[in-house]
């Protein structure tokens, strides 16, 4: 049975008829509206989600919680953190939780303590880590490490260079001191223009990748590599050994491209790409923050493990936050979700829970491989609050899409500093933090007399949005932030009966690509009558290997005419 | 004269022994409970040649004695002689004289208002000034500076007979008293200047910073010339030659160190980014502190990046020859490198291995040897660090016979290449 047909949906169906008729102004205005606030936000340790700007009373709460009941969260909540092989498409459990245990935890799969294996892991990025702080990771020439580039895409992309950029006001002389960067993209000009500024000899780079044949990562492995090379007429083993560290779960594959055993980290099958920040892939992290930092991260989102385990559903942060984007989906048919962080240091967040929520929910395929008949994952875009106020708000506030909103912001920044001016500056920030969730919520009801505006200055509101409050923000309650949507996304996808482990959307086209490769490098033939692709493509091809032909040819002409010069 | 000197850096004592010997009654502020001298010099003052006899033989002989500071502020002429970074403890103290000075005179042979101090510490361009903001200069009570020039291995001559000596005063009385206290010590002198306290300060840190910047010139040729194949020794004989350049402070090697020099060079440099955004010194700064790697450098090349447990020989590894201190020395550098590398090292030093005990005793990778060929047993390298006199002609056959590999890394041109490589060696200098 689809959970589409059961009570608990149905009675959330009729319920929403009437929510759909009820503007958020109203909600504000009725008998619960004062104490709304008190009802409809929870808090947990350093992170307050408020829930009275989304379209719910305590009604739909608890139709959400018979929803979930019907669907077994909690059980699926025991499976998750067990090691229960709930990623079935791939056939391994989803244990990203045990990669933020305490030390001397216990985690056995198939008999094997895990937890132990995570631990040992730590230890050895940490000796690492201490080593390049302390100046003594020497490069070819016996110069110190001084710059980090880190060659990975997607989750060995988007988490540590998210988490490096929020958490800079916790890093140590040593790791602040540190130049660190990040390379994806394929096409090599991230990393091209990146090369030309650093010094060989003391450039050291971190590849990241969990199969460790992921073509993106190693085609910029292989350029740098290269460019090493070039630069010190070093034998390529003493390179491998003093510029490369490997983070893969394929020990072989990384013994194969030259990195030896003790630079090379693990992580485990058991760690989904998008959910490994907490692994080895976060080495950048813990270079810039130092392991203690590293470690309050860990501890902060165990803490969120804990939480999300342990806390009945009234009090549940992720279960709520989840649960109330189902309805907004399923039940209020919004399918545009704006992530919005009032602080610049989480200026790569948005693009974090693009990959964390699309990836793991965008399907539409059940667990029982049957197509279902509802909405899942929305679309999922965002940007720091302030600038996005200069760009799409306009739609947010007077388009045709009900979009609903998350907005982040910490409560307190610049404390320490004797600056008055940035603190104003952070007072400024949040002052329009509230200014926008008001306005989106109530519409022209926000201020007095609008209603008499002429209609393009009228304001219809009803965009329900939930603010996420950071109590201040640090290692841990980053941690903490993230950990909450992992496990919201987890508990959307128990709703909506899907895998939230597998990407196998993204899988078709990596040897799509392989394909055509072969006719851009002439390894097949160049008439179109012989090459099975479609006439759209064709014509591109052609298009482009005309194009470079013609390049080249203009090329050996110039050269000609140089020479006989 | 009775002088109080205050401070107990090198040239506190040194100062205290010289003018205790020519005929003042000296008073050495001492505020702690140590009674004898020679322990509270400390190890490394205690090592600076002649001067610990001097000491004691001025002590016994009791022109030379201790005296609590609130009995020191009621004197009337003062030297200061303290470390670089204690400025406020001089401003206190001086506060502290002027205090006692503002009462009334407290016995009939003190001359009621004139005071004469002399600043003879590092604590940058116009501290001395602020410093006589204290006092009431009408009145003789003056503030002067008189720049030391002493290097460690070599304080008392330097003291004794200086060729040249800047001071910085612009009251008659203060200048007279001064120019009377040193002419003791001027029978060489072959130049005195006296400019403004603040010039003087000026033109001392100028000398450092250009002595400074001349070891990073040569450094810099030295490491092109490696890469050009060229002889330093050449370059640095045909720059010698030149009469507008001369041949001092132009020898290569593995970065200079000491506490004075440094920090000197280091005030200046915070000066010059501070007020004319220039980096100039304290890029030569920079480069120093990588220079002081560069025969791990040459080491870690010659054993393509990996010397685990080999074993590397250090011979010598105080900041210079004649002294046993420490202090920013490259061997600290290279010693931390070589740990971090799980080598061991076996150390020979005619006098810093006491300093080397305290700092690494008992570590299970670091040995110290009183007998520099015992320290090659089964080396794999040696390391010349300080151009200490013993190590410059060697048994080399001795040296081949005991190392496990012959190889030698001089960072301070020491040896002899030519004689070095046809015994067997193979030899790496800093530029040749």
């Amino acid at each position: 049975m689809s959970v589409h047909d059961t009570p608990a949906w149905k009675a959330l169906d009729d319920h929403a008829a009437t929510m759909k008729q009820t503007h958020l102004r109203d909600l504000f205005l009725g008998t619960e509206s004062t104490s709304r606030f008190d009802t409809l936000s929870v808090s947990h340790q350093h992170l307050l989600l408020d829930f009275s700007k989304q379209r719910i009373t305590q009604t739909t709460l608890s139709l959400l919680k018979a929803l979930a009941t019907d669907c077994q969260l909690d059980d699926w909540k025991a499976r998750l953190f067990s090691g229960d092989t709930i990623n079935t498409s791939e056939n391994r459990p989803a244990l990203h939780t045990a990669l933020r245990l305490p030390a001397n935890s216990e985690l056995l799969l198939d008999e094997h303590n895990i937890a132990e294996d995570v631990h040992v892991n730590l230890t050895h990025m940490g000796s690492m880590v201490e080593r390049i702080h302390a100046g003594q990771w020497r490069g070819y020439s016996g110069l110190p490490i001084d710059t980090i580039v880190n060659i990975g895409v997607g989750g060995s992309d988007l988490g540590p260079l998210m988490a490096c950029k929020a958490l800079t006001d916790a890093q140590p002389p040593a790791g602040h001191q540190l130049k660190v960067h990040f390379v994806s993209s394929m096409d090599g000009s991230q990393i091209a223009d990146l090369l030309d500024q650093l010094s060989p000899q003391t450039t050291l780079f971190i590849i990241s990748s969990k199969s460790f044949t992921t073509i993106d990562t190693l085609s910029n492995a292989n350029t740098a590599r290269q460019w090493l090379k070039s630069a010190s007429d070093v034998k390529t083993e003493l390179l491998n050994r003093r510029h490369f560290i490997g983070v893969s779960a394929s020990q072989e594959k990384m013994n194969q491209w030259g990195i030896p055993e003790n630079s090379q980290l693990n992580f485990w099958d058991w760690t989904g790409g998008r959910y490994s920040m907490w692994s080895a892939i976060g080495l950048p992290i813990a270079l810039r923050i130092g392991m203690p930092g590293f470690k309050a991260m860990l501890s902060g989102a165990h803490a969120m493990d804990e939480h999300f385990k342990t806390a009945p559903f009234e009090e549940n942060l992720p279960v709520q936050l989840g649960m109330i984007g189902v309805w907004n989906i399923n039940f209020l048919d919004i399918h545009a979700h704006a992530i919005l962080p009032y602080d610049g240091r989480l200026s790569h967040l948005p693009a974090y829970l693009e990959q964390l929520e699309m990836e793991s929910n965008g399907k539409s395929v059940s667990r029982q491989g049957k197509t279902i008949d509802y909405h899942t994952c929305p679309i999922l875009w965002g940007e720091i609050g302030p600038n996005a106020q200069h760009a799409f708000y306009q739609l947010l506030h007077q388009g045709t899409e009900s979009v609903m909103c998350d907005f982040i912001a910490p409560a307190r920044r610049y404390e320490e500093l004797d600056n008055s001016e940035l603190q104003q500056q952070h007072q400024l920030s949040l002052a329009n933090c509230l200014a926008q969730s008001r306005l989106l919520a109530l519409g022209d009801a926000a201020i007095a007399g609008n209603d008499a505006a002429p209609i393009h200055k009228r304001y219809r509101g009803n965009q329900p949005s939930t603010t996420v409050l950071i109590d201040e923000l640090t290692p841990y309650s980053f941690g903490q932030l993230i950990a909450l949507y992992e496990h919201k996304v987890f508990v959307q996808s128990v709703i909506w009966d899907i895998n939230p482990f597998d990407q196998w959307g993204v899988e078709l086209g990596k040897k799509m690509a392989t394909d055509l490769l072969k006719p851009l490098l002439k390894e097949q033939p160049t008439t179109v009558k012989e090459r099975p692709f479609d006439s759209s493509t064709e014509g591109l091809l052609s298009a482009i290997l005309q194009k470079q032909e013609l390049a080249k040819q203009d090329q050996t002409q110039a050269k000609e005419k140089g020479s006989s010069l | 004269m009775k002088i109080a000197i205050w401070g107990h850096e090198l040239t506190a004592w040194a100062t205290a022994a010289l003018l205790a010997q020519s005929g003042n009654d000296i008073f050495l502020v001492n505020d702690t409970q140590i009674t004898d001298p020679v322990t509270l010099m400390g190890s490394s003052i205690r090592n600076e040649p002649g001067l610990q006899d001097l000491i004691n033989q001025q002590f016994e002989k009791q022109n030379l004695q201790f005296i609590h500071s609130g009995s020191a502020s009621l004197l009337s002429t003062h030297i200061i002689s303290m470390n670089p970074a204690a400025f406020d403890q001089a401003h206190q103290l001086v506060s502290g004289i002027a205090r006692v000075r503002s009462g009334k005179p407290l016995s009939a042979d003190q001359q009621p208002d004139k005071l004469l101090i002399i600043n003879q510490s590092h604590f940058g361009v116009g501290s001395t000034d602020k410093l006589q903001a204290l006092l009431d200069i009408d009145k003789d009570q003056v503030v002067v500076y008189l720049a030391e020039n002493i290097s460690e291995g070599e304080a008392l001559k330097n003291i004794r007979q200086p060729k040249s000596l800047t001071f910085g005063s612009t009251n008659q009385w203060a200048s007279m008293m001064t120019r009377a206290l040193l002419r003791p010590f001027s029978s060489q002198l072959e130049q005195l200047l006296v400019m403004t306290p603040k010039e003087a300060e000026f033109a001392k840190l100028s000398i450092t910073g250009m002595l400074a910047l001349r070891i990073g010139y040569i450094n810099e040729l030295a490491n092109l010339a490696e890469q050009l194949d060229v002889d330093i020794d050449v370059i640095k004989q045909s720059l010698g030659a030149d009469p507008r350049i001369g041949h001092h402070y132009l020898a290569p090697g593995c970065g200079f160190g000491g506490n004075t020099f440094s920090q000197t060079t280091k005030g200046l440099a915070n000066l010059l980014t501070e007020k004319r955004q220039s980096h100039l010194l304290d890029t030569v700064l920079q480069e120093n502190e990588k220079q002081k790697e560069q025969p791990f450098r040459k080491l870690w090349r010659h054993y393509e990046c990996d010397i685990h447990k080999l074993n590397i020989t250090l011979w010598g590894v105080s900041f210079k020859p004649g002294s046993a201190a420490l202090d920013s020395a490259p061997s600290l550098k290279i010693i931390n490198a070589l740990l971090a590398q799980q080598a061991n090292i076996h150390i020979h030093d005619p006098e810093a291995l006491e300093n080397i005990e305290k700092l690494y005793g008992g570590h299970p990778q670091v040995h110290t040897y009183r007998d520099k060929y015992e320290a090659l047993n089964q080396s794999n390298a040696l390391l010349l660090l300080t151009e200490w006199p013993e190590y410059a002609s060697p048994d080399y056959e001795q040296m081949l016979e005991r190392m496990q590999a012959p190889l030698i890394i001089d960072g301070r041109n020491l040896l002899s290449k030519e004689l070095a490589q046809s015994i067997g060696f193979t030899y790496y200098g800093i530029g040749r």
